[in-house]
């Protein structure tokens, strides 16, 4: 499956790879006889969704498996080979020839050193730099991955900067010894999409000036079509396409592969993909009560000995009846802590929340419920949203238990039908949710979230936690969902594609404010602030040849606003 | 303070040192997710502990010995009116045969006259020593018990409704912790003096919940965060089904391991009171009691220093044993990949 | 940070006021303080009622009793403390001087020990988890745990003290005993070594072969009666140390750090020889100002050697420097022994935590008290090495599945380093509450050991009182442990800030 390119000797290979763990429940194959090459200044992405084994495969470069896993096959990285090698001289190789780039920035450093030291630790341990040297050197780095004050930060640690900024810090160790490639596990997977955008620039630009191999590992398209020079795509331990990122990603050979693509939501292209209930525009009747309406809100928390933290700065914007309204920001938005609002479940500091023109504040513990009754709440975590204590049955029937809605016969007829909406087969009524896969309990969460017909709902980035192709049938399900029995909806996610193809109308959030608002087209086409540009601009699509030119848009963009386009500084 | 929306995480690759992956979730999960869980046995949570705790090996075997001491205690010399079938009283001194040696053997097995010996007055130590350990068990499971329902109550009332309920409590358990243990216990102790076996076990469990107090308040307060609890309240359940049905099942795990260790630590601070003279008093005797009586005859009749001795090391220690099967068998961090 | 630590301060000490009106509340009302006068038939009992209602202010409200020791106690502040008399009148001031001083001495060397027993072990377990070292050290802490401690403080005295003083009247050793005990140290070395089977059978043979040939020589010259020590064995012994140090601390490739320690080895004999005179006849102050120069020395030499890593050089050398202080200690008690054995000829008796009238020099007197702490701090450190075994054990396994440690794998450093210097002090954290809180709660079971071991310290103080329904020592012991309870969370708080730059402002 191999494609060679004479001339260039691959840094890193793989050979007919095989790894197989042995655990107290049997053998789990991971990896099933794979091969694949990166060459120098080249980006191989390895694609696949959770279960994979892509992630295995390349921690088998660095011999840094656990002790039950098994191992054969082939790796070599420049002309050593990886099995040949005893733990020194494995030691020498790590960091020396293949350098890792983790997907936590905020757990990849070790919070109790500086910067500087977990920076020099590696030049000393290799012999390039000593003292003194290594010192400047550390320093130098920092420069190079364009971090500014680079001398005052060496000597800060890890919890004083911001995850963009350890994710460069990480990427700083990675180049440090001058690695042959660098291993890139999901290095962008926990940052906000426009930091996303800017260490996405900072590796490109890092293979073009060091002739470094990426071998980059990632489920997300968008990226693959950003960085990727060729793509091999995995699926259960096996390679089952490669080729240049163009050809895989606009020709698809391989039905998996043309079906994970199909599952990306597409930015731009609004409602109606993979089967999504396509939007209807109607405007509601002047006068009737919005669902929700949020007035001038402000939440703030409390700190001790500091000043009240404000997550939530007089933001207002309304919900009809019917209506999905996306609240869309980066992390520390105060989009989550709205939704949290909405519900009543944390306090409001002033401005105020009404729901159906009712607002919890002062409200009695019986009216409260009866508005509890018409509201439904789905939240991301697909791992603690359910009571591990409840089978699936009695965590759907719940609500109806709560506010003594029918009788057991007709409650367990609701379970059945929601079950059969949600499309979860019906014999899931007496599993547990640890039971289930994630997309499973996700299904099993908006199952519960309807079982009263609620009026509003709050999602509160219900599939960000899920792989592509089982978040596509999630929203599918959703707006399928939402056609049917037509609740107003705030859907909070940080995703922007997703926002693109369900939402109606739009709330843009930065630092607990409102950037912008509008009607979905308005806003995600014809954006008029700064904000909602850098971030539509910092969102990659699946397709190389468009996300190129959006690339060279966004570099304009931020030419224009003055902004310096991230890239390594070589002198 | 940001927001929880950690985006997509991918599958986990275990650290080296992280030992045993999870075949479950993080390599075969299906990737569509709308595949159908097969016609296998569905396990509650309850059902997987009991059948991890089957297959703990240390634990099943403590709690056969556990039981065979208890069963061996309560039978040898009945309770109250009911009679055992060793005929032999622990109060009756009697002549003193062959300097009150053991006549307990092994090969072949036979128990002899006094198989434990007797003491100096020609009372049958088997007899005593069953009693002591009919009363030392009594009290450890009746402290575990009662300080579990008090640590319980009150770690869940602080972490449950915050505030200064919180406060206050929180303020009583470093009030009871500043002084150390032995100490409060001893002061208790010798208060109780009069009230007999049930008192003394009262009062030792007014000095013994701290430590799960403080557990079951962090367990819950972990608790409250969770996303399901936040849904119950978000449809509008009521504080005492939060409770009942969200929050207590989950910190379950945490209560009866913490249970069954606070028994072990119960008989252990039991029979260290008793040795000094602040717990279960004559005409009563428990295995405390029994070492401080006749620590001095160690060189002279050493069988009565080790008995008593060897039966709290053997309750202790199984009881330790089960707890930490249970321990393993609750523990989080087994299912941590399954989540 | 500084805040911070002064509010926590503040609500332990409003606590700590809490718990000593709790306390005495709880006390007075435990009995019948006159019980046994009422029931005697001396003819001046009505004097001895009066007298004793007098000393222990029984004619007065229980508040008013509360707030006068609370007013003596407070003068505490300023050095100056007043703690009630005892029901037969003598100051309790006077009497918790010398108890606190012999407890304290127990407690603080009992917690020192199992803090350094407990984290070292509990790091070789975590290290060579699930390994038949982990069961055996698993298996004896949960020993250690349900241990009733009066019961093993008798034992120990039987076989550590009687039997002890019965054997050094001829100390050899059998041939089978030799062979049992290299033979069992043995497979303990290799145990913890670890490695192949080559490697570890080497090993434990090593260990056999050695340990067997020191036994066979300690018994031969009956080096228990007449144990000597000397500068050969310092050099050798500190040596080994520095060589250790710096390998475990910053690797045997780092020369400077390397000659630093072994310059402070040079430096401590130089002072071994040089006070000579001064150390066969010591003072306690000529001793520690003796010892602190030898540290003091380590640390110039870090200074001077150490150049680009000049912190870790003066560390590693100021580790060193208490080593050969330690050596120098051991090697001058070592040569009073005989005289000891010559004053005393069973040398561990199982009562006291002195021999009363004892006239032998400082280092026999020195000996004398070491040789009579040695048992009740075994038996006190056993529970406590256990406990922080488990902590350590688990800490350091979850802090060895972070990602920063993969990450540091990842870069090509050792297992020494990724360790010593990335686990290791983040696994201490959560360490220094546990061991904080220990510490007033063993001073509070050393009131056990204290009575196995018949020592008159602060349990004593405690037990007469309760069971004499005297409020005044019962409430000086509780002064103790409570501030103690105090000063090691501060401690605790001053350490954490140390360790973890998050919590730092």
């Amino acid at each position: 499956m191999t494609i060679s390119m004479p001339g260039t000797e691959p840094v890193l290979s793989f050979t007919d790879l095989d790894v197989k763990f042995g655990t107290e429940f049997g053998t789990v194959h991971a990896v099933k006889g794979i091969s694949i090459e990166v060459r120098p200044g080249e980006v191989l992405a390895l694609v696949g969704e959770s279960g994979s084994g892509k992630s295995v495969t390349s921690m088998t470069a660095l011999g840094l498996l656990p002790k039950n896993a098994r191992v054969t096959g082939t790796i070599t990285v420049g002309d050593q080979v990886i099995g040949e090698l005893d733990e020194k001289g494995l030691r020498t190789m790590r960091g020396n020839d293949v350098a890792m780039v983790f997907q936590e920035p905020m757990t990849a450093l070790n919070p109790v050193l500086t910067i500087g030291t977990q920076l020099t630790e590696a030049l000393e341990l290799h012999g390039i730099a000593f003292g003194k040297d290594a010192d400047a050197r550390a320093v130098e780095l920092l420069r190079m991955v364009g971090i500014p004050e680079p001398e005052r930060r060496v000597k800060q640690y890890p919890h004083e900067m911001s995850g963009g900024q350890r994710q460069r810090v990480v990427i700083a160790m990675a180049i440090s010894c001058n690695p042959k490639v660098i291993i890139a596990d999901e290095p962008t997977t926990a940052l906000d999409v426009t930091v996303q955008a800017d260490i996405l620039d900072l590796l490109r630009s890092l293979k073009d000036k060091l002739d470094t191999g990426i071998l980059l590992i990632t489920h997300n398209m968008g990226v693959v079509a950003d960085m990727a020079d060729r793509v091999a795509v995995m699926l259960k331990g096996e390679i089952v396409e490669t080729g240049t990122a163009d050809e895989v990603l606009t020709r698809p050979q391989h039905e998996y592969t043309r079906r994970l693509l199909g599952s990306v939501p597409h930015l731009g292209q609004g409602p109606g993909q993979f089967g999504t209930a396509p939007v209807d525009q109607e405007v509601l009747p002047e006068g009737e009560v919005p669902a929700l309406e949020v007035n001038k809100l402000v939440v703030e928390y409390k700190r001790l000995g500091k000043a009240p933290f404000r997550a939530v700065d007089e933001v207002s914007f309304t919900v009809n009846a019917g209506e999905i309204v996306g609240l869309v920001g980066e992390s520390g938005s105060g989009k989550s802590t709205i939704a949290r609002c909405a519900l009543g479940l944390i306090p409001a500091e002033s401005g105020d929340v009404k729901i159906f023109g009712h607002s919890f504040d002062g409200m009695r513990g019986k009216d409260a419920k009866a508005l509890r009754k018409r509201i439904g709440v789905v939240f991301q975590d697909p791992a603690s949203s359910l009571n591990p204590r409840f089978p699936i049955g009695e965590c759907i029937a719940e609500p109806l238990q709560v506010h003594q809605v029918g009788d057991r016969r007709s409650r367990d007829a609701k379970v059945l039908e929601l079950l059969d909406a949600v499309e979860l087969p019906r014999s899931a009524l007496n599993r547990y949710p640890h039971e289930l896969s994630g997309g499973q309990r996700q299904r099993v969460s908006i199952a519960r979230a309807l079982t009263l017909d609620p009026e509003l709902l709050v999602a509160d980035e219900p599939t960000s936690a899920l792989d592509v192709s089982v978040q596509a049938s999630v929203l599918a399900m959703f707006t399928a969902l939402q056609e049917r029995y037509r609740f107003g909806c705030i859907f909070v996610s940080h995703d922007l594609a997703v926002i693109d193809l369900l939402a109606h109308r739009v709330v843009v959030l930065q630092d607990g404010r409102v950037v912008e608002q509008g009607k979905r087209e308005d806003v995600l086409l014809n954006p008029s602030e700064e904000y909602t540009k850098r971030l539509l601009a910092a969102a990659p699509v699946p397709e190389p040849a468009e996300q190129r030119r959006r690339r060279d848009a966004r570099h304009e963009l931020l030419a224009q606003l003055g902004d310096e386009i991230v890239e390594l500084h070589v002198n | 303070m940001t927001d929880p929306n950690t985006p997509h995480r991918p599958e986990k690759v275990p650290t080296p040192a992280g030992g045993g992956i999870n075949p479950e979730t993080s390599m075969m999960e299906p990737a569509t997710g709308t595949t159908t869980t097969t016609e296998q046995k569905s396990y509650s949570q309850n059902q997987l502990v009991l059948r991890r705790f089957l297959r703990h090996k240390g634990a099943m075997a403590s709690m056969i010995v556990l039981v065979f001491v208890t069963i061996l205690a309560i039978s040898s010399i009945g309770v109250g009116p009911i009679p055992g079938w060793w005929d032999k009283d622990y109060t009756r001194a009697a002549n003193v045969i062959n300097g009150g040696s053991p006549t307990l053997s092994l090969f072949p097995f036979t128990l002899g006259e006094h198989p434990f010996g007797q003491d100096s007055t020609g009372k049958d130590y088997f007899a005593l020593v069953m009693r002591g350990t009919q009363i030392s068990l009594l009290i450890a499971f009746v402290v575990g018990l009662l300080s579990t329902v008090i640590g319980t109550i009150i770690g869940g009332l602080a972490g449950f409704y915050r505030g200064w309920v919180e406060s206050v409590l929180m303020r009583l358990t470093d009030l009871v912790i500043v002084i150390p243990l032995l100490v409060l216990a001893a002061v208790l102790g010798k208060i109780a003096a009069s009230w007999g076996v049930w008192g003394l076990a009262l009062m030792l469990a007014l000095v013994t919940w701290t430590g799960l107090a403080r557990l079951v308040r962090g367990e819950v307060l972990s608790l409250r965060e969770r996303e399901f609890v936040a849904s119950a309240r978000a449809i509008g359940t009521g504080s005492r089904r939060i409770i009942f049905k969200h929050i207590l099942p989950n910190t379950v795990g945490v209560i009866i391991v913490s249970a069954t260790l606070s028994i072990a630590s119960a008989i252990l601070l039991e029979t260290a009171l008793s040795f000094l003279g602040f717990g279960v008093r004559p005409p009563d005797v428990s295995l405390g009691s029994l070492i401080s009586q006749y620590q001095n005859a160690f060189t002279t009749r050493p069988w009565l220093f080790w008995w008593p001795g060897l039966f709290i090391l053997a309750i202790a220690l199984t009881v330790n044993f089960i707890g930490d099967g249970l321990r393993d068998a609750f523990d989080p961090r087994q299912n941590r990949n399954k989540d | 940070m500084t805040k911070f630590i002064l509010r926590r301060m503040g609500i332990s000490f409003l606590v700590l006021l809490g718990g000593s009106l709790l306390l005495f509340v709880l006390t007075i009302n435990s009995g019948d303080p006159i019980e046994d006068l009422r029931e005697s038939n001396a003819d001046n009992r009505d004097y001895l009622i009066r007298q004793r209602t007098a000393y222990m202010g029984l004619d007065q409200p229980w508040y008013s009793r509360y707030w006068e020791w609370l007013t003596g106690a407070a003068k505490c502040v300023t050095l100056n403390c007043d703690l009630g008399t005892n029901r037969n009148g003598v100051e309790v001031t006077s009497l918790l001087g010398n108890a606190a001083s012999s407890t304290l001495r127990l407690v603080v060397l009992a917690t020192v020990l199992a803090i350094v027993i407990g984290i070292t072990v509990g790091i070789l377990t975590a290290i060579r988890q699930y390994s038949g070292f982990d069961y055996v050290v698993t298996f004896l802490a949960f020993l250690f745990f349900s241990l009733p401690v009066f019961w093993a403080a008798v034992l120990l005295k039987e076989y550590g003290a009687i039997r002890f003083n019965d054997w050094i009247v001829e100390p050899t050793f059998t041939p089978l005993q030799i062979l049992v005990t290299a033979g069992l140290l043995g497979i303990a070395v290799q145990a913890v070594m670890g490695g192949d089977l080559k490697r570890r059978a080497l090993t434990a043979g090593a260990t056999l072969v050695f340990v067997g040939a020191v036994m066979y020589y300690f018994s031969a010259v009956e080096w228990f009666r007449r144990p000597a020590f000397g500068a050969v064995l310092i050099l050798v012994v500190g040596v080994a140390a520095a060589v250790g140090i710096t390998a475990l601390l910053a690797g045997l490739k780092n020369r400077k750090v390397m000659w630093s320690a072994l310059t402070t080895v040079g430096a401590g004999l130089a002072v071994y020889f040089a006070f000579l005179p001064v150390l066969r006849e010591p003072t306690w102050l000529s001793l520690l100002a003796i010892l602190a120069l030898v540290v003091v020395l380590g640390a110039v030499s870090g200074w001077f050697w150490g150049g680009y890593s000049r912190r870790l050089a003066m560390g590693v050398s100021v580790a060193v420097g208490v080593v050969m202080a330690f050596l120098i200690v051991v090697d001058r008690a070592v040569a009073g022994w005989m005289g000891l054995l010559s004053l005393k000829s069973r040398p561990i008796s199982t009562i006291g935590s002195q021999t009363p009238n004892f006239t032998g020099d400082f280092w026999e007197s020195f000996l004398d008290k070491g040789v009579q702490i040695i048992l009740p701090t075994i038996v006190l450190t056993l529970v406590s090495v256990a406990s922080y075994t488990r902590y350590t054990r688990s800490s350091m396994l979850e802090v060895l599945e972070q990602d920063y440690v993969r990450t540091a794998r990842s870069k090509g450093l050792s297992e020494r380093v990724v360790i010593v210097k990335h686990a290791f002090r983040n696994a201490l954290i959560p360490i220094t509450t546990i061991v904080a809180f220990d510490f007033a709660g063993l001073i509070g079971g050393a009131i056990i050991t204290e009575q196995v071991f018949g020592w008159k310290g602060m349990g004593e103080l405690f037990q007469t009182g309760l069971k004499t329904v005297d409020p005044a020592p019962v409430m000086a012991f509780f002064l103790v442990t409570g501030t103690a309870a105090v000063l090691m969370n501060l401690a605790a708080d001053l350490a954490y800030a140390g360790l973890d730059p998050r919590i730092r402002r």
